[in-house]
């Protein structure tokens, strides 16, 4: 990767998630330079795993598919994916930075035919299932994957069915000699975007995640019902691979808890509202949704999907954080125990599935930030004039849904293209 | 460009293709039935040498349009990359040998297949020309803004910072808009623990102070037209001298209206003065400055209530059916006014639902709560006037009982009702009504002074098409400034309802579009969604009947009509979908890489066996950004269908020209499936409108199947979403079934 | 009317979750309730109260002085520490509902039958006498808590585990005359005596 051309005025995207290309691409079609890395195989990040977006109920991998397209036609943008920041110094205007890049173990010679992934055996937990299903040791992250290209997981190489994968590749893409990586490039502004994972549910010990087969987070709903999905789009529960038609909906499941995360994670009322919607969509009459909720946060204009929700007579709202999960043995059924505080009525509720509506914990640990950045307890990015030209784009700078994260990243754009252009002496 | 057309046409066996159909026999059609000039086959065209092949017959061939038939035009695109021609893919993996068995009873039809993918991406490339671009491009490096509120003057400041120049227009005598009338504002910074200095000021002196921008106070604009690049605007002052300025691009930071709280009576508006809203409380909180607000009778306030959704989040007449989003953190704020001046000041926030989201959100929540503020979840029925105290009347939703509360001062959180000029599309069905005969409709719920923000000399009306609720919002989740008028956005609570940090958020962006608009303008590059694109709809004249479909039908509002009434393109508020292309009737319109012949004569070469051979054909024109990659990746998972459907990806469904499906049934088509994305309210057209459009015109398609006496079946259209990637294949298989069943077309030749 | 509770009703007018915060221990915390109800779910004898923690902390900020310290709810807290511990905004409530009882015993509302409250005074009493708990003195004292005659009947009752329980030398009847202790009886109620001060004093500071 020697050919990195990179200067002053290049600004470096750290995070190919939503808020990661789009502040990518927003600034490269301003015709400015931009190199935009990505630490997994592939770009499209947490997006590229939901089903739908809320209010619309339009699929994500439709807007992907247009910044696919915005990406693969803009020469001004260098995707580099597999590959992380290790180290940054310097100043506004003038960065060094150091990235690392893992080996993929596949050239560009890929045509993403597939051999190379039937000829292996060994499989893996599926990470963008999030684990609910098994993918091979020669994968293609996704069908929406860009690049196009498969990957070999590292813990193939050295075994046999690295070999196997090599020989069945008529393209001589694969090169098992593929070492780590590490390149320092010089930069004039930084955007951060390195999103948000789900908070591990396992955590949250009274409601048994790790225990009762039929308590899923949020995240895992959404491949679910996902056509690409582990069950194809069905909406079958673990313990039995039945099809839950009652399901209940745990809010807060590790928000505004000072146990937990104690911020509010923004998305997670609409989510679950708009997953209410996927369980009518599947079920019809048969389908229903119990919501457990504090507050319902359905925020400005979007209130109306709310309002459209709660006429729903198949969905029912609770206002209580559950106290405690038990399984019911025989049946499998979660049992939900608490109270609904309006007006005090004790439940013990059995449901056919739960879903946590799992909070948004910022990727990078606070402690582990290649960067020298301003961050609030909550382990998000503030906007700090200390912070140089380093800014935080999306899920970075705070919990917020698709849209806001977008609306945050073409902000940054601007801000890092005003550092870029006063480094090219462009400013009057 | 009067080169001489020369096409390579390219055809890989990689990937399976070699092993699967007869690329010696594609080949000879591509020389023999589509006229290449050069034809090579490769065994793996994406690789080094492969691609170099290409570009040597590039370079010293003269080859200016290339056709590769290999895999879809979705992969292998950093490959396949060529400057300065035109480039069109036959997509012989995903669209032949990956949804075909491998059988011998199938090699026939899959040849068939390939054959045709390879006549056609030659023909494409036949009536393509490489766009040349646009020579009378301009660039304005300057950014008009409306408005100089916080959004307005921070759109100028960060633009300028950048170092574009910036006009502020703003219609009152002051910078500052709803924000200087705050005291302070919610916490932007951790902790989010007190309210803080507004920063209006602060941002009033960056406007002044920058040499980049000019600011017109008591002015609005009395005339915008042009298109990005180049717009003119008439800014008047309030004494009427009008002074014309161009810009590149505006960006819309209008503001919002207050609600007007005389239609809350059950809440006391109107009839105690002590009843006040909350733009109210915080001008007698920057009056008491930090001193103890108190009532307009001057007495102090030893209590207040506040009530959170006032006229809000309800389907009653006169209220607004949406949340403003920044209420609830505002009555935090203004509780904390009181607390912090006096803790023994009793505050009690009555809510339904309390949204304080993010980091900052909920610590300021505890941090209200830590000040002593109480918050109730209740519904409040009445506030009565009773003596000189106020006695609210609720239903405390948590004990389950209906009590009331003595207060000296409410505060109704009242919503952002938005400043966005005329709605265009209601003013559009009035006038229609009218011309029915019919009464005009129903006015809306909340009557706010209606004057045109930007007075637009745009055919299509004087402003930017509102969303719901009289919000400039963008519908698309993914892309949030998008406009249906190109080089304007909207920014601020015009867009949605909003606190002031996300305005600044906001307008930021705002500022980064309209920056890229005028970057792309001067370069003749379209905006999003075909980013880059160079091409723009040129039209013949003189075949133009005048029939207005063109400028009635463009979602971006794109064409005008000049002074003889012929239709006037904007090139660059074009966005390239071609709903004008597909809505042409006597087909005048194209662009020079996507025309009425560009896909009309790909249909027309595909070979139609006669009615013997049993092998029917079906035309499936499918949204090249959903329906086409749900094909792909049908065929990533290998599920089959017809081998007797030839797809062609178009831009938009509304780019569909019903000669197309004329044509295709005239030359022997025995079905045509159309793909198009989810049309109505939550529309998932990138183009807006061009599914519905496609599907309104497509519902007269039986006029034509009439005429031929074909049956109706043999046309059908289709809402297709990417994921549907079980269905679109589906959809193929049911025409071919239809046809099994209703039997061949009689018109082959 | 004990005339501290008619102090504390004038002091405070309506304003009782202010009272609360200034005389309950770990009063303070009840503004930061957020009404999610965990506390009221966690409870393992949840079902036996009329009001759940959450519901009682709602009660305070309606100002519902009289039903709340008369209320026998708090009582039942039995000190798990499960709402402690499920609490997002990490309320004490275990020491809460204590306070609130101790606040309303000081006050003279506890509700005079409430056996729970009944324990506690026997236990107190027992235990502050000497400094160890007498367990045969406790025993019979609760047997004997709702009548003689009740009494009678649980002791018979009773009366095979209590021999039992002497001849394997888990109860000395010599307790009954006086029975073991710390060997600074003095100085117990000497400390015991400051605590109540200091307590008290802390009370009269938040009136001030």
């Amino acid at each position: 990767m020697a050919d990195i051309i990179a200067t002053n005025e290049t600004i470096l995207v750290v995070g190919g998630g939503i808020s990661g290309m789009t502040a990518a691409i927003e600034a490269a079609e301003c015709g400015k330079q931009v190199i935009l890395i990505e630490k997994g195989p592939s770009v499209g990040g947490r997006v590229s795993q939901l089903y739908k977006y809320f209010p619309k109920l339009c699929h994500p991998t439709c807007g992907l598919e247009i910044n696919l397209r915005r990406l693969k036609g803009n020469k001004n943008v260098r995707l580099l994916t597999m590959t992380e920041v290790s180290e940054v110094s310097g100043e506004a205007g003038n960065y060094s930075v150091t990235l690392k890049t893992t080996p993929r173990y596949v050239n560009e010679n890929c045509t993403a035919c597939g051999a190379c992934s039937e000829v292996v055996d060994a499989e893996f937990d599926d990470a963008y299932n999030y684990g609910l299903g098994k993918r091979k040791g020669a994968y293609l992250p996704n069908k929406m994957a860009y690049p196009q290209r498969y990957v070999l997981d590292p813990q193939i190489i050295g075994t046999p069915d690295a070999t196997k994968a090599k020989e069945a590749c008529k393209y001589d893409a694969i090169d098992l000699e593929m070492q780590e990586e590490s390149n320092t490039i010089t930069v004039g502004a930084i955007i951060w975007a390195t999103g948000w994972q789900p908070y591990d549910a396992n955590k949250i010990q009274p409601y048994g995640y790790d225990r009762i087969a039929n308590v899923i987070t949020s995240v895992e709903f959404e491949r679910l019902m996902d056509p690409h999905g582990p069950t194809g789009g069905k909406l079958l529960r673990p313990s039995d691979g039945k099809e839950a038609k009652d399901i209940a909906f745990i809010q807060c499941a590790g928000s505004r808890d000072r146990n937990y995360l104690k911020h509010c994670s923004r998305i997670c009322c609409m989510a679950s509202l708009k997953q209410t919607t996927y369980v009518r969509e599947r079920y019809a009459d048969e389908g229903k949704a119990t919501v457990y909720y504090i507050d319902i946060r359905a925020i400005d204009r979007i209130d109306d999907f709310y309002q459209k929700v709660k006429a729903d007579e198949n969905v029912t709202f609770i206002k209580s954080k559950v106290a405690r999960i038990d399984e019911d043995k025989a049946s499998g059924n979660p049992i939900l125990h608490g109270v609904n505080t309006e007006g005090y009525h004790r439940y013990a509720n059995q449901h056919d599935l739960v879903v946590l509506a799992v909070g948004m914990e910022p990727s990078v640990a606070q402690d582990e930030f290649p960067v020298k950045v301003t961050i609030n307890e909550e382990g998000f990015i503030e906007q700090d004039e200390a912070n140089g030209a380093i800014f935080a784009a999306g899920c970075s700078a705070d919990a917020l849904d698709v849209n806001r994260a977008v609306q945050n990243a073409t902000a940054s754009a601007l801000r890092a293209i005003q550092v870029v252009n006063r480094a090219a002496g462009m400013e009057g | 460009m009067a080169d001489e057309i020369k096409i390579g046409a390219y055809i890989c066996q990689g990937c399976g293709i070699g092993d699967r159909v007869d690329t010696a026999q594609l080949a000879q059609v591509a020389q023999r039935d589509a006229k290449a000039s050069i034809v090579r086959e490769h065994a793996f065209l994406c690789n080094a040498e492969g691609v170099k092949m290409i570009q040597d017959d590039i370079d010293n061939e003269g080859v200016n349009r290339v056709a590769i038939c290999a895999c879809s035009r979705r992969a292998k695109t950093e490959a396949f990359n060529f400057e300065g021609v035109a480039i069109t893919r036959g997509n012989l993996r995903e669209g032949v040998i990956w949804i075909r068995p491998d059988t011998d009873e199938a090699r026939e039809t899959t040849q068939d297949m390939a054959d045709d993918y390879v006549r056609m991406a030659v023909t494409e490339a036949k009536y393509m020309t490489p766009p040349k671009g646009d020579d009378n491009t301009k660039y304005t490096p300057k950014v008009l803004i409306v408005g100089g509120g916080v959004s307005g003057m921070t759109a100028a400041v960060e633009a300028a910072k950048a170092g574009y120049q910036c006009t502020i227009v703003e219609k009152s005598g002051a910078l500052g808009g709803a924000a200087a009338k705050a005291w302070k504002r919610i916490p932007q910074h951790a902790p989010y623990a007190d309210p803080e200095d507004t920063g209006v000021a602060e941002l009033i002196k960056a406007v002044e102070e920058s040499d980049k921008i000019t600011v017109h106070l008591n002015s609005h604009l009395t005339k915008t037209s042009g298109a990005p690049g180049r717009f003119s605007a008439d800014i008047t002052t309030e004494s009427g001298s009008t002074t014309t300025e161009n810009f590149g691009a505006i960006v819309q930071a209008s503001g919002y209206f207050e609600y007007d709280a005389r239609q809350l009576p059950e809440l006391g508006y109107g009839k105690s003065a002590n009843v006040v809203t909350q733009a109210e409380l915080d001008a007698m909180a920057k009056e008491a400055d930090g001193g103890p607000i108190k009532t307009k009778d001057g007495k102090e306030v030893n209590s207040v209530a506040f009530i959170q959704c006032a006229g809000q989040r309800s389907e009653k007449e006169g209220h607004l059916p949406y949340c403003s989003g920044h209420c609830c953190l505002t009555s935090i704020k203004q509780a904390m006014y009181f607390k912090d001046q006096n803790p023994d000041i009793d505050t009690n926030v009555i809510y339904t639902d309390l949204r304080t989201p993010g980091a900052g959100g909920e610590d300021f929540y505890r941090s209200g709560q830590q000040k002593g503020i109480t918050f109730t979840k209740g519904a409040v029925s009445e506030v009565v006037a009773s003596g000189d105290a106020l006695e609210v009347k609720f239903k405390d939703l948590i004990l389950d009982e209906d009590t009331s509360e003595k207060v000296d001062l409410v505060v109704l959180a009242t919503g952002q009702v938005p400043n966005s000029g005329v709605d265009i599309e209601a003013m559009a069905a009035v006038v229609e009504g009218e011309e029915d005969g019919a009464e005009p409709e129903e006015p809306t719920a909340v009557q706010v002074p209606v004057e045109s923000i930007l007075n637009l000399t745009y055919r299509q009306g004087p402003d930017v098409p509102h969303l719901k609720y009289g919000f400039n919002d963008s519908h698309f989740i993914c892309f949030p400034y998008e406009t249906r008028r190109t080089g304007i956005y909207t920014t601020g609570p015009v867009r949605r309802p909003m606190d002031m940090q996300q305005a600044i958020e906001d307008a930021t962006g705002a500022a980064m579009k309209a920056i890229q608009a005028i970057e792309n303008a001067a370069k003749g590059r379209a905006a999003h969604p075909r980013s880059g694109d160079l091409s723009f709809p040129s039209f013949r004249r003189e075949g133009c009947t005048q029939c207005k479909r063109c400028t009635v039908e463009c979602p971006f509002g794109a064409i005008d009509e000049d002074e003889e009434r012929y239709p006037q393109f904007n090139e660059e508020r074009c966005r390239r979908c071609g709903t004008c292309m597909g809505a042409c009737p006597v087909r005048v319109i194209s662009f020079e890489n996507y025309s009425v012949d560009s896909v009309g004569q790909q249909l027309k070469i595909v070979d139609i066996p006669d009615e013997f051979e049993e092998k029917p054909r079906i035309l499936a024109l499918a949204c090249e950004n959903d329906a086409y990659p749900a094909l792909d990746m049908a065929a990533m998972n290998k599920v089959e269908y017809s081998a007797f459907v030839r797809v062609i990806p178009v831009r938009c469904l509304g780019s569909v020209n019903l000669i197309w499906i004329t044509d295709a049934l005239n030359s022997g088509y025995d079905g045509v499936v159309m793909m198009g994305c989810q049309k109505g309210e939550n529309y998932q057209c990138h183009f807006v409108r061009g599914s519905e459009i496609a599907h309104v015109r497509m519902s007269k398609v039986d006029d034509t199947l009439q005429s031929l006496s074909l049956e109706p079946e043999r046309v059908s259209v289709h809402e297709v979403a990417i994921t549907d990637i079980e269905r679109a294949p589906a959809l193929i298989n049911e025409m071919a079934e239809t046809i099994e069943k209703i039997g061949m077309s009689p018109f082959k030749f | 009317m004990s005339t501290m509770n008619q102090a504390k009703v004038e002091k405070y007018r309506n304003d009782f979750l202010k009272e609360v915060t200034a005389n309950v221990e770990e009063g303070e915390w009840v503004k930061m309730c957020m009404q999610c109800g965990v506390c009221a779910g966690s409870c393992p004898f949840g079902p036996y109260w009329e009001h759940p923690p959450q519901e009682i902390f709602m009660m305070i900020r309606a100002g519902k002085r009289e039903e709340v310290l008369t209320s026998t709810s708090m009582w039942m807290c039995t000190s798990c520490y499960n709402c402690i511990a499920r609490c997002p905004r990490e309320l004490p409530i275990t020491h809460i509902m204590h306070g609130l009882a101790h606040y309303a015993d000081r006050l003279g509302l506890a509700p005079k039958n409430q056996p729970t409250r009944k324990f506690a005074n026997l236990f107190w009493n027992n235990l502050t006498k000497k400094g160890r708990a007498n367990e045969l003195k406790l025993g019979i004292a609760l047997y004997f808590m709702n009548g003689f005659i009740e009494g009678i009947k649980t002791a018979l009752k009773m009366q095979k585990m209590g021999l039992n329980m002497f001849k394997t030398k888990r109860l000395s009847p010599m307790e009954l005359l006086g029975g073991h202790g710390i060997k600074d009886t003095g100085g117990l109620h000497a400390i015991l005596k400051k605590a109540r001060e200091i307590e008290l004093a802390n009370a009269e500071k938040f009136n001030g």
